[in-house]
């Protein structure tokens, strides 16, 4: 520990990622999005992607290196508590999307609007036994994790991803039927809201899914950052509870 | 700092360090301020006479507006605040050797940039966002403006304030130095909690309607279409459901630092200290949420809700004025010294107050349905927030001057700063308040109907002129101190606070090698007792 510090105070401390991963994102999401939706040049909209992806993925393998070779200790063990703070802001960004829902269903004349057609129900109930079964998966997984049995932690955690992949199939099977049919957010204002809900909470997945794989591959070499494995599956618990609102209210209400 | 430290150009732009980064922030978003700035120069050119005076499209005078609000706000007080001054002091006035992640810091000071960047494609794309920092539909949905421009400003900075917000609070709570009990924290700790923690609740509500306004105008759903059984008043809603919590945001941490330079420049207690924190900044977190229709009360919303939220929005003003109170107390019987960032400090109290007491008109329905988006309401919030917490942010700045930089500048042209920039506000934003009054609506480039004001626009833009003089000076005071300035001693104030007990500027780790151990009897404003050093 005495020799930690002296290392502390003799340089100061730098990290490339970052700096790097923000320009990736100034470059996927603004960018990109700008380029493809409002000026609607596909040039500029490939070369935005195809900074922003790679600048992405390069600086999250490094900062995950970073993290389990721990060059910056101080964040020990704080990591599973910053997860629920994130959480609540997440949460609210939810709360916004559902006042909206709730507000334009009670003030609409007729609910679901004329012209809505009966949604399946039995996907979506895969979907939930899907994410519900994930959500134990990744418990087991971090179980395995504590007994420091590498081969079950990760047989585990791969079982998370495929679930959570195996979802968002779904979804996207769900979705383009319903392409097909012809229907789309400016349908009506029960589809704003059908798509609008499920696609916020899929991206969420898709997160969820981007951490595990943070976790999943340093893993191969048998490193593994608890704190952020506990953080990661936090984050996975809140998604699926999160599931369980939009499918209640908005499939099944 | 120890010489053998290396510190080069690479040392600064993938820095971890907290005070670095804190330094990066004072440097965007002072950068962002002198932009935004010229926005408000070229505005007010505009309303010099009467008819066009140096553009004869309106369009072009709303892309100025846009820049000019969203980026003194998004870009400027709100990064300077929780970005500069908490990332900069709180550790230092806890003990800590750096924030709990040091890396997270880093991204959202560069997502921060990124934010900056998005601003500044304003001035380079075709169509650039022309709604306002408000964005409000129908009219930012069908504008041929680039709207998505302005909702990815707010997406970005959002979420790197939500980063940086976990990470401040983490901080406080688990690196507080052994011995560093709840009791014994400084003022601006408990504002930026309470900053932070405001932030934290009401950003994503914000950040859920400017993605609303995305998906309609983008993605074809129909939310704010009323064609469609879409309705306006939710974005109005979420909008400053956020929004006025957000001038809390800006209030706690610019109110928390004049406390650090009113108790250090007096040499005082701070007077109240626990109604002040428990009633002060803990009852304005716990009713921030319930008044933010005192926006819409011309926007038609039922009565029961417009008269509840005018009882809160007057129950406000009482935690606003006992931190009024405790800052005139501490003055009280205190030994002032008149340095330039206390004139900051004092200025601060006026111009609060002014702000202050002609919010509460605005606060009854019946009398803001008059002067509802005049320019009244204008000069309200320039006093209250724009004004005010910009004497907050250059009053720090000149505070934590030596200590960030290690050099002194010279109080002459910080003092002539002061009083320009005092000037100015008054002549501009006192004679905003009768236009207003007078009828001379917000948001208009041209005033056609009221020719009559045509002379007291004319007194508005020279005052200005005099902001301009006074901005100018007080970068160049800057400038001259970093250049030219003499050695800064580790305490120039003669503060008993934490963070004047190390080297200016302190090194890495921030306190030299020592491991703080806070006595029992430690407070950081005890000056009335002997100081020490830990
Ligand atoms: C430095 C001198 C400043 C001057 C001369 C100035 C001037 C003005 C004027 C004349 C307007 C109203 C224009 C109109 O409604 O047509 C305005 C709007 C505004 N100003 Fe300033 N301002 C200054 C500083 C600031 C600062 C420091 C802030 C920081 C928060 C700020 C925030 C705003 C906002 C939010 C608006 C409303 C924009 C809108 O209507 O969307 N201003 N300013
Ligand atoms: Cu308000």
């Amino acid at each position: 520990m005495e020799n930690r510090i002296t290392s502390h105070e003799a340089q100061w401390h730098t990290s490339v990622w970052p700096l790097v991963i923000s320009v990736g994102i100034l470059f996927l999401g603004p960018l990109a999005f700008s380029f493809h939706f409002v000026y609607k040049n596909p040039f500029l909209t490939t070369l935005a992607l195809g900074i922003g992806a790679p600048l992405i993925l390069l600086s999250i393998a490094g900062w995950a290196k970073e993290g389990v070779e721990d060059v910056h200790r101080y964040s020990e063990g704080h990591g599973i508590w910053a997860m629920p703070v994130f959480i609540l802001p997440e949460a609210l960004l939810f709360v916004g999307f559902f006042a909206a829902y709730w507000y334009l269903r009670f003030t609409a004349p007729a609910w679901p609007p004329p012209g809505t057609p009966e949604i399946p129900h039995v996907i979506p109930l895969i979907m939930t036994i899907i994410l519900i079964s994930s959500s134990i998966a990744i418990h087991i997984a971090e179980k395995r994790l504590e007994e420091d049995n590498y081969p079950g932690f990760i047989t585990w955690l791969a079982v998370t991803i495929a679930l959570g992949v195996l979802f968002l199939c779904l979804k996207g099977y769900e979705w383009s039927e319903l392409f097909h049919e012809g229907f789309s957010p400016s349908t009506n204002m029960f589809f704003t809201i059908f798509f609008s809900l499920t696609g916020f909470h899929g991206s969420h997945v898709l997160v969820g899914i981007g951490l595990f794989l943070c976790a999943l591959i340093p893993a191969f070499w048998g490193k593994a950052s608890k704190p952020f494995v506990t953080a990661s599956s936090i984050y996975w618990h809140f998604v699926d509870v999160i599931w369980l609102f939009v499918v209640s209210q908005v499939y099944f209400l | 700092m120890s010489a053998h430290v290396k510190s080069g150009f690479k040392e600064w732009i993938f820095t971890t360090d907290h005070k670095r980064i804190g330094i990066l922030y004072l440097v965007g978003s002072i950068t962002a301020f002198c932009l935004s700035g010229i926005m408000a120069v070229l505005i007010r050119l505009e309303l010099w006479s009467l008819g066009p005076t140096i553009t004869d499209d309106p369009t072009t005078y709303n892309v100025w507006l846009y820049m000019h609000g969203a980026v003194m706000i998004l870009g400027f007080q709100i990064p300077a605040l929780t970005g500069w001054f908490a990332n900069y002091l709180a550790p230092l006035q806890i003990g800590a050797k750096d924030v709990a992640f040091p890396r997270l810091n880093a991204f959202s000071l560069w997502l921060f940039w990124a934010g900056v960047v998005l601003a500044l494609l304003t001035f380079v794309v075709p169509d650039p966002p022309d709604v306002m920092w408000t964005g409000y539909p129908p009219y930012s949905v069908v504008t041929s403006g680039n709207t998505a421009l302005y909702s990815f400003t707010v997406l970005v900075m959002g979420f790197s304030s939500i980063a940086g917000g976990i990470n401040l609070i983490a901080t406080i709570i688990f690196m507080r130095a052994p011995g560093m009990a709840w009791g014994k924290l400084n003022m601006f700790i408990w504002t930026v909690l309470a900053a932070f923690t405001i932030q934290l609740i009401f950003v994503p509500v914000l950040g859920s309607a400017v993605t609303m306004v995305l998906f309609d105008k983008y993605l074809g759903a129909t939310f704010f279409n009323p064609g469609m059984g879409g309705d306006v008043l939710i974005y109005q809603n979420l909008f400053w459901f956020y929004s006025h919590p957000a001038v809390y945001v800006i209030l706690l941490p610019g109110i928390g630092m004049i406390f650090e330079i009113v108790a250090t420049f007096s040499r005082n207690r701070i007077f109240n200290f626990k109604v002040a924190v428990y009633g002060g900044v803990g009852v304005l977190v716990l009713i921030t949420g319930e008044v933010w229709v005192h926006h819409l009360y011309t926007s038609g919303l039922a009565d029961w809700l417009r008269v509840f939220q005018m009882v809160t929005t007057l129950m406000i003003s009482v935690p606003v004025g006992i931190l009024m109170i405790s800052l005139v107390g501490t003055l009280r019987g205190g030994a002032i010294d008149y340095k330039t960032p206390m004139l900051y400090g004092v200025g601060f109290i006026f111009v609060f107050l002014v702000g202050g007491l002609t919010g509460i008109p605005l606060a009854m329905a019946s009398l803001d349905l008059a002067v509802h988006d005049t320019h009244f309401v204008v000069a309200h919030f320039h006093f209250v927030m724009a004004v005010s917490m910009t004497f907050a942010i250059m009053g720090g700045t000149y505070y934590l001057f030596p200590k960030m930089s290690g050099r002194m500048y010279s109080e002459t042209l910080g003092r002539t700063g002061f009083w320009l920039f005092l000037i100015g506000v008054f002549v501009t934003f006192g004679t905003m308040f009768f236009v207003g009054l007078d009828g001379m609506p917000r948001r208009y480039y041209d005033y056609q109907m009221f020719p009559q004001l045509e002379n007291l626009h004319k007194v508005q833009t020279i005052g200005t002129m005099i902001i301009g003089l006074a901005v100018i000076t007080i970068l160049i005071s800057w400038i001259h101190g970093l250049v030219a300035g003499e050695k800064a001693p580790s305490n120039p104030w003669g503060s008993r606070s934490l963070e004047w007990d190390t080297t200016s500027p302190p090194g890495p780790g921030n306190f030299g090698g020592r491991s703080i151990v806070v006595p029992d009897d430690w407070d950081p404003y005890c000056y009335d007792k002997p100081g020490r050093t830990l």
